[in-house]
């Protein structure tokens, strides 16, 4: 039977097979810290680089995958981000990105990541210094303490406040920073991209969430980053949504996604019962999206890889759909994922945030989820359609796709598959 | 123009043999099928969420027949819009999932600041059923064009306006209680029969006249869910007698004209098509004029009686005998469903209408009267001018009557060009406003710099100015 006739008839018998997917989610372990995620990325991009090494770019470049250690380990450690990480993640990629410097879509994301993460990362450094000096302390509870007493006028602080929690969105990639993970993905290795992404977006999560630890204490600047970052994650949801409806190329589709979901994380801190406004502000799910964002776009980067650019009328599909329908199914279930369709782990998560925007009465920034959705939705059903074409009457391709990228997406795929039905499980129970 | 189109297409120009014979691919053609079923199925049920993964379903349908067509290139973009109901109904859902303790009462919108997301939900289900049903301009005139399945061309899209009726009908708790959603969808709906009735009007070929009449009866029965008028499975068995009237009579249409072989079982398909249609538009109609006077009542009365009169006409004046070339007809199950079901369409309107009357339809005679005339006027004057043509009178005023498709074809086509003008203006002004938003960006890495050093003089200014 056709891979096409079975996925396209999943979907109606959705109801039906609830009750199976549920049972065989509570026989599997609950999966809800990145650790597995992180390493099944980094052995999806351990395969994706022994694919380049055996097209003979040396042996030497299999030592790469020691510079990817560090970035697997930010996405296995989300929940406990230190505020020197990003940085460091940051002068990583960009090392990595540096190393590559023939290629010169490589060099072109080095500079630019570079001149706006170096950028920004010294701009909030700078209002890190500017919060120190009106405060006169370093340690964020005390500096809470003292700009509740009100000593001084509140231009200062809250300059100060603004511009340290500038490097945080610009990590996320929200728009109107959502430029560099499509770049990433359409320039960086297939090896690289995910994790670097993955990588910095969660040290952007991770900066903020210390930035706002204890905010609560000063309702004045609680109010500030309250609307701060409510606003800016209006304007990354839709306008990330507006760009990923005219995105032509499937790796900055795979990119503009990932901002969506930097944006999602910085609706879900807007939101004040549970994020940067509440007590509980590391009870963020910030393990569990972040080890669904590198998995996710693991599977969906190498997909991006064999997929067509839009063209204007429909053509046939490429060639991994036509050889290995099954295996680009799998890279489809990531991209789904990332773009939170229904039946996906992402989906549980998105659900989530826009229940705590509800909570919180934030119908605005619900709106705008709505939107990006919608959106993300509507590509990854594109995606679909452009994945399999029409149907010719010529034979497919000789030549196969390689067995690394098609094992890359069985392992991202089923990692997340396991995800699904845990959840699905977990959410029964 | 169009049928004849799809009658060359449908032949190979070689073999002789039909080009889906030559093209058959089962996998396709199954899977569609399967998914069509489903989908279809899935829409009948309550549940908001079996509703948008029926109504996606459907479009992958669409989407998996077109994409083994032979003209797949065509056809891939034609039905791509199936995507937008789709889409909308998955908004509604994910705002149930969302809000799960949302309700559906009557009453004014309650939550403030929450309110909207009920709109949001009741435009989301409404959208989904009139882009169905032919009543947004963005996809109004698909009925004209051939389906995605060679097999099937055209009768598929008939399936669309049943489609969005059941949406309508099946989640009419998601919207009847917004009123301005509801005033508007009724609105729409009407329009929306205007122009299937002026269409099928206009078109001479009896196929593609019934193709329309499928989307004005979907409408009209429409707008007894939007009114309410009558209770939910009145108005479902009021549309499935009408709308599945005309479906049947095409199926038969498409096997050998069977409903018109012999002036028996036209004359029977005859009556239970203008009984249904009297039918349904009885309460309609009430529900139009009812409580109103003078001018209101005047424009409520001619709105709804435009197309139900078109429709009577169409339906009555257009069903005629077609002669039996066979000596010995061949007796069969597909026989005896041409003759049974007629029966069956007869005594679905009857039934609907002592349901609505067992649920309280009790409207006063004379309302009744004004309401029933459309229906029997339409047919009436068709059913005289076909057997009356030797009269000098009557040859007269066919005369006179014979550029009137013409005209309803012209004002058919003038509202959808203007539409599509409307929906061309939007499109040039949001291309107008994103084009030099487009234009700012250019994708240098100097411009990323500036741009985030821009950002930060601005986090520094704007304390400043406040």
């Amino acid at each position: 039977m056709s891979p096409l006739i079975v996925v396209s008839i999943l979907p109606a018998v959705h109801g039906p097979l609830s009750g199976l997917v549920k049972a065989l989610g509570a026989m599997l372990p609950a999966l809800h810290g990145p650790v597995i995620p992180a390493l099944a990325c980094l052995a999806a991009a351990a395969l994706l680089l022994l694919l380049e090494a055996r097209e003979g770019a040396g042996a030497m470049e299999v030592a790469s995958l020691l510079v990817l250690l560090p970035l697997a380990g930010v996405v296995a450690t989300a929940p406990h981000v230190e505020a020197a990480w990003p940085a460091l993640a940051v002068a990583l990629v960009v090392a990595v990105l540096a190393r590559h410097r023939e290629d010169l879509l490589h060099s072109e994301c080095g500079i630019k990541l570079l001149w706006v993460m170096g950028a920004a990362l010294a701009l909030s450094w700078g209002g890190l210094e500017l919060l120190a000096i009106s405060t006169g302390t370093r340690a964020l509870a005390e500096q809470w303490a003292v700009l509740r007493l009100d000593l001084e006028s509140s231009i200062g602080w809250s300059t100060a406040l603004s511009l340290s929690l500038l490097v945080g969105v610009v990590m996320l990639g929200g728009a109107p920073f959502h430029f560099w993970p499509a770049d990433l993905f359409q320039g960086a290795r297939p090896w690289l991209a995910p994790l670097a992404v993955a990588g910095i977006q969660v040290c952007g999560a991770g900066w903020l969430l210390s930035r706002v630890d204890g905010i609560e204490q000063f309702p004045t600047g609680q109010r500030i980053v309250y609307s701060l970052l409510g606003t800016a994650a209006w304007v990354a949801l839709v306008a990330g949504g507006v760009t990923l409806m005219v995105q032509r190329r499937p790796e900055r589709r795979v990119g503009t996604l990932a901002s969506l979901n930097g944006a999602l994380m910085l609706a879900s801190l807007a939101a004040p019962h549970r994020g940067a406004m509440g007590a509980g502000a590391r009870d963020i799910p910030l393990a569990l999206w972040a080890g669904h964002l590198a998995l996710a776009l693991a599977g969906a980067a190498t997909l991006s890889r064999f997929a067509a650019v839009s063209a204007g009328s429909p053509s046939a599909g490429p060639v991994l759909f036509r050889r290995h329908p099954w295996s680009g199914i799998l890279g489809l279930y990531a991209f789904f994922s990332l773009a939170a369709v229904p039946g996906t782990p992402g989906a549980r998560l998105w659900l989530g945030v826009a229940r705590d925007l509800v909570s919180a009465g934030r119908v605005g920034l619900l709106l705008a989820l709505a939107v990006a959705w919608l959106a993300a939705f509507g590509a990854a059903i594109r995606q679909l359609r452009e994945a399999f074409g029409v149907v010719t009457p010529a034979a497919p391709p000789g030549r196969p796709v390689a067995w690394q990228p098609r094992a890359a997406m069985w392992l991202t795929g089923a990692v997340l598959v396991w995800m699904a039905l845990s959840g699905i499980a977990g959410t029964s129970q | 123009m169009i049928d004849s189109r799809v009658q060359r297409v449908a032949v190979g120009p070689l073999t002789g043999a039909p080009a889906s014979a030559r093209t058959a691919r089962p996998g396709a053609r199954v899977a569609g099928a399967v998914l069509c079923t489903v989908g279809l199925a899935l829409l009948c049920l309550r549940s908001q969420l079996a509703a948008a993964v029926g109504l996606e379903a459907v479009a992958m349908a669409f989407w998996v027949w077109a994409r083994a067509a032979e003209d797949a290139e065509a056809q891939a973009p034609r039905w791509a819009w199936l995507r937008r109901p789709a889409a909308a109904l998955w908004l509604a859902v994910a705002i149930h999932a969302v809000w799960p303790w949302l309700s559906h009462g009557r009453g004014p919108v309650r939550d403030g600041m929450l309110a909207p997301l009920r709109w949001l939900e009741a435009g989301a289900v409404v959208w989904a059923g009139l882009e169905l049903l032919a009543g947004l301009p963005l996809a109004r005139p698909y009925s004209d064009l051939p389906g995605p399945l060679l097999a099937m061309r055209p009768w598929l899209p008939v399936m669309l306006p049943a489609a969005g009726f059941m949406v309508l009908w099946r989640q009419s708790p998601h919207w009847l209680g917004i009123s301005p959603v509801r005033h508007t969808a009724t609105v729409l709906l009407l329009v929306t029969a205007v122009l299937g009735a002026l269409r099928a009007f206009a078109r001479r070929q009896w196929i593609a006249s019934l193709r329309w009449l499928a989307i004005s009866d979907s409408a009209l029965a429409g707008v007894l869910v939007a009114t309410g008028v009558v209770p939910e499975r009145s108005s479902l068995l009021l549309w499935l007698g009408a709308c599945g009237g005309h479906a049947l009579l095409l199926m038969g249409e498409l096997r050998g004209a069977s409903p018109r072989r012999g002036p028996f079982i036209t004359r029977l398909w005859r009556a239970a098509s203008w009984t249904t249609l009297a039918a349904l538009s009885w309460p309609m109609m009430i529900a139009l004029i009812s409580g109103k006077r003078g001018v209101a009542w005047a424009v409520s009365f001619a709105i709804g009686a435009l197309p139900v009169c078109l429709n009577a006409w169409v339906t009555v004046g257009r069903m005629v005998a077609a002669p039996e070339r066979r000596k010995m007809v061949r007796a069969g199950a597909a026989l005896k469903l041409t003759r049974l079901a007629p029966l069956a369409v007869l005594a679905t309107g009857p039934v609907a209408l002592l349901v609505a009357w067992w649920g309280g339809f009790e409207p006063p005679w004379r309302d009744s009267a004004a309401a029933l005339a459309p229906a029997v006027l339409g047919g009436m004057a068709a059913l005289v001018a076909r057997q009356t043509q030797a009269r000098p009178v009557w040859r007269a005023l066919r005369g006179m009557g014979r550029g009137m498709p013409a005209f309803a074809g012209a004002a058919f086509q003038a509202v959808i060009g203007i539409e599509r003008r409307l929906v061309a203006l939007v499109d040039g002004l949001v291309r107008a406003v994103a084009s030099p938003l487009h234009d700012l960006h250019t994708g240098d890495a100097q411009e990323y710099l500036l741009f985030v050093v821009g950002l930060g003089v601005l986090a520094l200014v704007l304390p400043l100015l406040q």
